[in-house]
């Protein structure tokens, strides 16, 4: 059985899922073996053993993100804080759609009584996933009330004046039917082709098949295609490996193509919210990486050039925050617009304004290709 | 807050566990403190009414639970803290105190809680004195717990217990704290104390309707069934003997001072809220009722305890020995002139001056015949505030005789010399 990515459920960039369906594909058991042995080694606490083999396998795989959160890991847990924040930092910023990585800086900041590192990382961690931040936000409000709850009991007050009545956010998609229907998605993989063909979009091997209306019975498509919430990650291989047959018999296309749909703005509007915190965080590889090779840099600038600038601009502060509300994202295929309201503050700075930015997808991800204040 | 780094660093790779989306985080379960018994259902009146059975809650315990709590919040272990907290008031609703350290943990868990009671600005102005007061009463209970007596020590008012006096009871005023000991043959052992409330006006009372608790040695009258009093005085009464004979020589006046519980609503109350009485908790004064003989219980209210080595009293308890036994032989010697000198001037016996109380003591002698009278079961209780009091009860038997009374005297000291204020049958 292969080894179940350590990931969040976010798609992968592709080449990574080439790596992983490929090894999974041709050497199932291989990463299991090397991911267990060096997990293991690590349970056993024999640390020396698990960092060779650790360091071993990344000679061969510099990039694995996994086993390079294994030798983070073995990093705390032997001491050498600062080596462990830098291999979890370097992975946050190679993979920054995983909370993993953040969670346990936040665990090592906190060692460190760093306790706003530990703070802004966690709110990463959270990031990761828009659902997180509703579920915590709503959590947040809740336990608001029952505090206010418990002080009406204490001071005896009647609990008809306690304040607004916190409306938590619902969250509206899933994997839903009522999503605009898309024209059809350009079938990245319609071709009953090999696993490769069906790498991009693998937690959803069901939609590339959306073409192809032909509603056949397909035993219970994991429906959820682009559903970065549930399921995901721990199914992954199984659904890669199925994916050539998923594409042989064509998903129900309808509530594929829909649901990938809502998928999709589902992934622009994190991709938006991970390019505020990047930029909140002052984190440039992941902010400049927010941006694709076809970004159109304002003002005529080259991209290096803008690039100096955007460094200047934002290492030179010493607190940036970024707020962004009233995200309203349209996806139309690889393309998609993304407008809202963004509350800047740096310093003694704060600037509201409406943005708009217009996305591309590359592989798995939404980059920024044009950048634009107003409507 | 604060993160176990063991618990939350190593995620082995097949075990996504921690994934709160695959795996909601369970609301943790919170199984009720103790179980309600079935219903019985009786064929036959039975022998002593009970009320329904209630889950029991020990003396104290509800106390214990809140400063655990206090404990761990101040060890920064905020979850396990709140857990606590939640369970105290679903267990307690009623705890006032124990709320507002559950709203303060509950908001903590959002934002930064500075002070005991960090409610929103508009609330704590509504609520200030309510506010304030459950913040003393946090502060008194912490206090009383963080100083504590220590071992063995007691306050200086037990003189001299007797066998009769099984349990005894000092208040502390100004600690809002009740002191339970048990009288053993090896002195007095503490047994429990508890936070209590006393009087709006503070202590020191004087006269009716003052909303004081009366200072001085009292002795527990009777034992009120709860059943006959509203449910404001919670679990039931015991009625201590306010005003004493102290009280009345000095012309004060009031009534119905009690040791009473809380109504349903309250869990405990403000520190000084009472109409004289010292109140308790329900849980708490029900085991006083259980553990307590009426008539036999002296309670020292006391704005401050003084804790003394028991040790330390020997030689004032052995000079009122001296004291006590000279009056014992002049009563003995039959000489009436010689026993009267023994008595102050304005002296009383349930109203009756020394002139109208000296021809029953006279008939007294000449019934006793010139026989021996015996003095046994001996307690002093000793009250120096303006005036240096001595309050001593003793069973009084004609040698040879089996039955006997039971007698106080009240003695105050003039110079160097011990008199008798009050001395009555009781």
């Amino acid at each position: 059985m292969p080894t179940r990515a350590f990931f969040s459920y976010r798609p992968l960039s592709a080449a990574l899922r080439m790596l992983f369906l490929a090894a999974t594909l041709t050497a199932p058991l291989a990463h299991a073996d090397d991911y267990a042995d060096v997990g293991s080694l690590v349970r056993a606490g024999q640390y020396p053993e698990a960092l060779a083999k650790a360091d071993k396998y990344l000679a061969g795989k510099p990039r694995d993100p996994q086993m390079r959160f294994l030798r983070g890991v073995i990093q705390t847990e032997t001491g050498k804080t600062g080596d462990a924040i830098a291999t979890f930092t370097k992975i946050t910023e190679d993979y920054p759609e995983l909370p993993e990585p953040y969670n346990n800086l936040a665990v090592l900041y906190a060692g460190q009584s760093q306790f706003d590192k530990a703070r802004a990382a966690l709110e990463m961690a959270i990031r990761t996933n828009p659902s997180y931040a509703t579920a915590h936000e709503n959590l947040g409000d809740i336990y608001a009330r029952l505090a206010s709850q418990a002080y009406s009991k204490a001071l005896q007050l009647d609990g008809a004046n306690t304040g607004v009545q916190p409306k938590l956010a619902l969250i509206r998609t899933l994997f839903s039917a009522d999503s605009k229907a898309p024209p059809p998605q350009k079938p990245a993989a319609a071709a009953p082709a090999p696993a490769a063909k069906v790498v991009p979009v693998p937690p959803a091997p069901a939609a590339p098949a959306a073409p192809t209306v032909k509603a056949a019975p397909v035993a219970p498509p994991p429906a959820a295609p682009a559903v970065p919430v549930a399921k995901a990650p721990p199914t992954v291989p199984p659904r890669a490996v199925e994916a050539p047959v998923a594409a042989a018999k064509p998903a129900p296309a309808a509530p594929a193509a829909p649901a990938a749909n809502a998928g999709a703005e589902k992934d622009v509007e994190a991709a938006v919210r991970a390019w505020a915190e990047a930029w909140s965080m002052k984190n440039m590889n992941a902010y400049l990486a927010s941006y694709g090779q076809s970004f159109d840099p304002p003002g005529k600038q080259t991209r290096k050039a803008w690039e100096e600038d955007r460094r200047a601009r934002i290492v030179g502060k010493s607190r940036i925050q970024v707020k962004l509300s009233n995200i309203a994202v349209a996806v139309q295929g690889n393309k998609a617009t993304a407008r809202f309201k963004q509350d800047y503050s740096a310093d003694t700075l704060n600037i509201s304004s409406r943005k708009t930015l217009d996305m591309a997808r590359v592989g798995e991800h939404w980059v920024i290709v044009r950048e634009s204040t107003g409507s | 807050m604060f993160l176990s780094m063991a618990s939350w660093l190593l995620a082995p790779p097949d075990a996504h566990a921690k994934d709160p989306v695959r795996q909601p985080a369970k609301a943790r379960a919170h199984p009720p403190a103790t179980k309600k018994p079935a219903a019985k259902i009786r064929t036959r009146p039975a022998p002593v009414a009970r009320p329904p059975a209630l889950p029991v809650v020990r003396d104290g315990e509800a106390e214990a639970r809140l400063i655990e709590v206090y404990r761990l919040a101040g060890q920064a272990r905020h979850r396990e803290a709140l857990r606590k907290a939640e369970a105290l008031v679903r267990d307690h609703p009623n705890f006032q105190l124990a709320q507002l350290v559950y709203g303060d943990l509950l908001a903590g868990q959002i934002r930064a809680v500075n002070t005991l009671g960090d409610v929103p600005a508009p609330t704590a102005k509504a609520a200030a004195p309510l506010l304030a007061e459950l913040r003393q009463e946090s502060q008194l209970r912490l206090q009383a717990l963080r100083e504590r007596p220590a071992p063995g020590m007691v306050p200086s008012q037990f003189l001299a217990l007797s066998p009769r006096n099984k349990h005894a009871i000092a208040v502390d005023a100004s600690r809002s704290r009740l002191y339970l000991f048990e009288n053993t043959a090896a002195g007095l052992r503490l047994l429990a104390d508890y936070y209590i409330s006393v009087g709006k006006s503070g202590v020191e009372k004087a006269a009716e309707g003052d909303l004081r608790t009366p200072l001085g040695v009292y002795f527990i009258s009777s034992n009120l069934d709860p059943k006959s009093l509203r449910d404001f005085y919670g679990s039931g009464a015991l009625p201590i003997n306010y005003p004493n004979q102290l009280d009345v020589k000095r012309g004060k006046t009031g009534s119905g001072i009690w040791l009473h519980g809380t109504p349903p609503a309250h869990f405990s109350r403000a520190p000084l809220s009472t109409d004289g009485c010292v109140v308790l908790a329900n849980p708490d004064l029900e085991r006083i009722i259980k553990t307590v003989e009426i008539r036999n219980t002296p309670v020292v209210i006391a704005n401050s305890l003084k804790w003394v080595a028991p040790q330390s009293l020997k030689s004032e308890l052995s000079a009122f020995d001296a004291v006590l036994q000279g009056w014992h032989q002049a009563k003995t010697s039959g000489d009436l002139a010689r026993l009267t000198a023994w008595y102050t001037p304005d002296f009383t016996s349930y109203g009756k001056t020394l002139t109208e109380w000296t021809p029953l003591m006279q008939a007294e002698l000449k019934q006793l015949g010139g026989r021996d009278i015996q003095i046994k079961d001996v307690s002093y209780l000793r009250w120096t505030d303006s005036a240096d009091t001595m309050v001593v009860t003793f069973g009084e038997l004609i040698k040879g005789s089996n039955t006997g009374r039971t007698k106080r005297q009240y003695w105050t000291r003039q110079g160097s010399q011990w008199k008798i204020f009050f001395e009555g049958a009781i």
